[in-house]
């Protein structure tokens, strides 16, 4: 087949392909990885029906502990995938991360301060800190977004940046002075959520991120193309017909919602939102309308993979998911760099 | 190759501070100190128990027993010391953890002596009370306290020794109202030797570690029968109330399923002083019954 | 045609583009000319529709620009930037194709005929060979010709008539590019405009390309219109004297039919004309 063949293939069956074996590696990820961890057990056991569930250790194993977890992985690695491809068109950077512009140290420090000032809604029967840490990463948001649309025209992208780096250490230093009045367990316990830590035992954390879930990706779903336009520029984006502030503004927002909602369940997994989106563009090429897709079901199967090494490398014990994908993602990044010089 | 006289120098300045290398700086009196700045609650508890408590001037944040210490000024604690308090003190003897290497070579340098306290095991409570007791001059007494402590642990001990041992987990730290970043005891340490003591099966007692993070797997899988959650901070009946109910979530485990998860808001289950023993007693308690 | 009328625009509170008119007739080749900072690429923002006047109007067709839908405004008009910068790897035929964006539905996939329709502007433009090429990996003539068709895919097979050309607006075309490729430029500009029925309007400080090129030129100085009108015209020593401060001689060459203008010597402040 020569190239000119080759690229005869349209979006639309190139997008099909990418979804049939993207979606089979994520769907084999879900399926596989509630089998795997420190205690053997046996398959027939989990569905022997006649083994009343709260007997059924095999059972309890696999529906309280791996699959809520297996799933959290999914929904956390997919969301933090898809931001960092977004957020990667909108700065037009392959080195923007779902954590550039200071969203997830307001998660940080809206966490922290549930850890450290004990903060709980005891007449919610919730525990305080993944809503603190939502809430945070909504202020860093809101901050930042008001920053970079304080000019006249439009939202300036060098002041995002700008204003995103600002945030983070304005935030990263509120965060150090929160932690001198944090005594010793409050502070390991910072420093592990930090690290990332999927283990939710329950599916509520899932149910409640699901209507946020299905906003960012409905909106990452019309953004892919306008992110393509925007590559080239964003005077050039507008001349060829886009919104170009409504896009700019759909894709800050929903990018960060994704990120706030994937931190608030699962901590400030690391990497993965620049890991996923480079491997996957070394696959499938540039066009959004595929790489969105592909990052979103590859970030899915990169972060269920990722814990589950986490929880079998040291077992019993486990490392936190955010160390493993640091020790992938570090010598990824060299790697990287290596390859463009 | 040094010329000779090099060498002849360099060895006269040695032969010069090999008395101070060897001694250390010189110090002040020590015998029986009178202004005691304590940064460790067991120590604390100690010294007041030893009857040195008048001599006491100066205590951690962290110290709540016995009622005395309220008075007293506080000069921070493990990750905190105020060196310019304690040294405003005056103090002739200062207890600090092992760990605070920079506050002790500062002490140093401002020639008051330390007592340096180990964070260690049940043994080594006792060990360290009579180190303590020969510190302030206290050695009959501390041998007598002593005495005492491992009399009621040997009496806790034997009470249990027929009674099977249930499985326990040891919880001392979690996020309010979420099963998340449990924290439990390991195998080492001397909540793990409390529990032991108290005739329990610690379920991460193959764990060689102090802490151990308990995910929700292990706990299914390793089935406690009894769970225990060590807290020094009080907490209210209803929160008390939902924070039981939150264990709900891993209904297999038998510790669940026969309401055998029990809250302990008791600072002597937490401290390695001298109420150790009533300490035991009380997770015994709760493990086997009441006397 | 496109026509701008007294426009006013400024990024901050001074303005860069003051009271400027002018018209783009169907099927002219309007060449805007200025030294750095005069405000060409503004102007040329503000005839595509990228940014809004303070003050005046542009109308496109006699309707106001912003009164028209964004994308049926980009179906009849296509700017070619003086540089384009891709963050990732598109391929060119991928390049061409994102011109295809407003006529197509929101989550619409491009089909044969706008794959075929990008293919004629790459052969159009001399780069259908390179169709499979990362873009980021061309030289910088060969992008600039990728971009102008990337623009002729972007205004192909609009509903037009003759009436009313399709419009291309081009920033400094030739400012990065060595001499064999601003001649390449040039004859393919020449070529789309007569070939096409395109109107053109290219912003370049290269009198000689404006000229080889222009029907109808617009000099542009402080942000105000200095002149305009029919190259013989408004290209005078005079002119150049005022716009530039240099002496020049301006003779048809021989060899090309075309105005050709050779910069002589520097004026000095005292016989600059106000």
């Amino acid at each position: 087949m020569t190239q000119r063949d080759a690229n005869a293939r349209t979006v639309g069956r190139r997008l099909t392909l990418t979804l049939v074996i993207f979606g089979g590696l994520t769907l084999a990820a879900i399926l596989g990885a509630p089998l795997i961890g420190s205690t053997p057990i046996s398959l027939t056991r989990v569905f022997d029906r006649s083994i009343p569930f709260a007997d059924n250790t095999d059972a309890q194993i696999f529906f309280v502990a791996r699959l809520p977890r297996t799933l959290a992985g999914a929904l956390v690695g997919a969301m933090l995938a898809s931001a960092g491809v977004v957020f990667q068109g909108l700065l037009r950077n392959p080195l923007a991360t779902p954590f550039t512009l200071g969203v997830s140290a307001g998660a940080a420090l809206g966490a922290m301060l549930a850890i450290t000032f004990g903060w709980s809604l005891a007449w919610l029967g919730a525990p305080a800190a993944p809503l603190a840490s939502f809430a945070g990463s909504l202020m860093a948001v809101a901050i930042v977004y008001a920053l970079a649309t304080a000019r006249h025209h439009g939202l300036s992208t060098n002041v995002l940046l700008l204003a995103g780096v600002t945030m983070n250490a304005f935030f990263s230093a509120l965060i150090l002075f929160v932690q001198y009045f944090a005594d010793f367990s409050e502070t390991f316990r910072i420093l592990r959520w930090l690290m990332g830590d999927l283990d939710i035992s329950s599916y509520q954390p899932l149910v409640t991120a699901l209507p946020l879930v299905a906003i960012s990706f409905a909106v990452f779903a019309w953004l892919a193309r306008p992110l393509n336009l925007l590559n080239l520029g964003a005077d050039a984006a507008e001349a060829r017909g886009l919104d170009v502030l409504r896009a700019q503004r759909a894709a800050f927002l929903s990018a960060s919602l994704a990120t706030g909602a994937a931190v608030s369940v699962g901590g400030p997994v690391g990497f993965v939102g620049i890991v996923v989106p480079h491997l996957v563009r070394l696959l499938v090429g540039a066009d959004h309308r595929i790489v969105l897709p592909a990052s979103a079901l590859f970030g899915a199967a990169f972060l269920i993979g990722c814990d589950a090494l986490a929880r079998t490398v040291m077992s019993p014990l486990e490392l936190p998911v955010g160390v493993i994908t640091a020790l992938i993602g570090g010598p990824f990044f060299l790697w990287l760099l290596v390859r463009r010089t | 190759m040094m010329a000779t006289r090099h060498r002849r120098f360099l060895l006269s300045v040695f032969l010069v501070l090999l008395p101070w290398l060897v001694a250390g700086p010189p110090l002040r009196g020590q015998d029986h100190p009178r202004r005691i700045v304590s940064l460790i609650p067991a120590v604390t508890e100690m010294l007041f128990a030893l009857g040195a408590g008048d001599r006491v001037v100066a205590v951690s944040s962290f110290d709540r027993y016995p009622p005395e210490v309220e008075k007293l000024q506080r000069v921070g604690a493990l990750l905190d010391p105020d060196l310019e308090r304690i040294l405003s003190l005056r103090p002739d003897l200062v207890a600090i953890y092992g760990s605070q290497v920079d506050l002790r070579r500062q002490l140093d340098r401002a020639q008051v002596p330390v007592f340096v306290y180990s964070h260690a095991g049940l043994a080594d409570v006792t060990t360290t009370l009579l180190q303590v007791g020969d510190r302030v001059g206290q050695r009959e007494r501390a041998r007598q306290l002593a005495g005492a402590i491992e009399a009621g642990l040997a009496e806790t001990r034997q009470r249990v020794a027929s009674r099977p041992r249930p499985r326990t987990l040891v919880v001392f730290g979690r996020e309010s109202f979420t099963l998340r970043g449990i924290y439990a005891s390991g195998g080492y340490g001397f909540i793990h030797d409390m529990v032991t003591a108290a005739g329990g099966d610690n379920i991460f007692g193959d764990v060689k570690r102090e802490a151990v993070q308990a995910t929700t797997e292990l706990i299914l899988a390793r089935r406690p029968d009894v769970i225990l959650e060590l807290r020094a901070d009080p907490l209210s009946l209803s929160d008390a109330k939902r924070e039981v109910a939150t264990w709900g979530q891993l209904g297999s485990v038998p510790a669940v399923r026969n309401s055998r998860v029990h809250i302990i808001q008791d600072a002597r289950t937490v401290i390695p002083g001298p109420r150790v023993a009533e300490g035991v007693e009380l997770i015994a308690g709760v493990l086997h019954g009441a006397r | 045609m496109l026509q701008a009328a007294e426009v006013t625009f400024g990024y901050t509170e001074a303005p860069v583009v003051r009271d400027v008119s002018l018209e783009v007739p169907a099927g002219g080749f309007v060449g805007i000319i200025g030294p750095n900072g005069s405000g060409k690429t503004t102007l040329l923002r503000l005839l595509a529709g990228t940014r809004k006047p303070q003050r005046g109007a542009i109308f496109l067709d006699g309707a106001p620009l912003g009164s028209i839908r964004r994308a049926e405004v980009a179906r009849r008009m296509a700017v070619v930037p003086q540089e384009t910068h891709l963050a990732f790897d598109y391929s060119v035929l991928e390049v061409v194709l994102m011109g295809r964006y407003p006529h197509l539905g929101a989550f619409e996939i491009e089909g044969p005929r706008d794959i075929e329709l990008a293919r004629t502007a790459l052969a159009a433009t001399g780069t259908g060979a390179l169709e499979a090429r990362d873009f980021t990996t061309l030289s910088g003539g060969e992008k600039q010709r990728v971009i102008i068709a990337a623009a002729l895919a972007q205004i192909s097979a609009s509903e037009r008539t003759a009436e009313q050309p399709a419009i291309l607006l081009l920033d400094e075309p030739t400012a990065a590019l060595d001499l064999k490729y601003q001649l390449e430029t040039a004859s393919l500009l020449r070529t789309l405009h007569h070939a096409h029925a395109l109107s053109v309007v290219v912003s370049t400080h290269d009198l000689n390309f404006a000229a080889s090129l222009c029907t109808t030129l617009v000099l542009l100085r402080g942000g105000q219109v200095l002149a305009a009108g029919p190259v013989t015209d408004v290209l005078t020593p005079a002119r150049i004297r005022d716009l530039y401060g240099v002496d020049a001689e301006v003779t048809r060459h021989p060899r090309t039919g075309h105005l050709t203008v050779v910069a002589l010597s520097a004026c000095g402040p005292h016989e600059a004309t106000e």
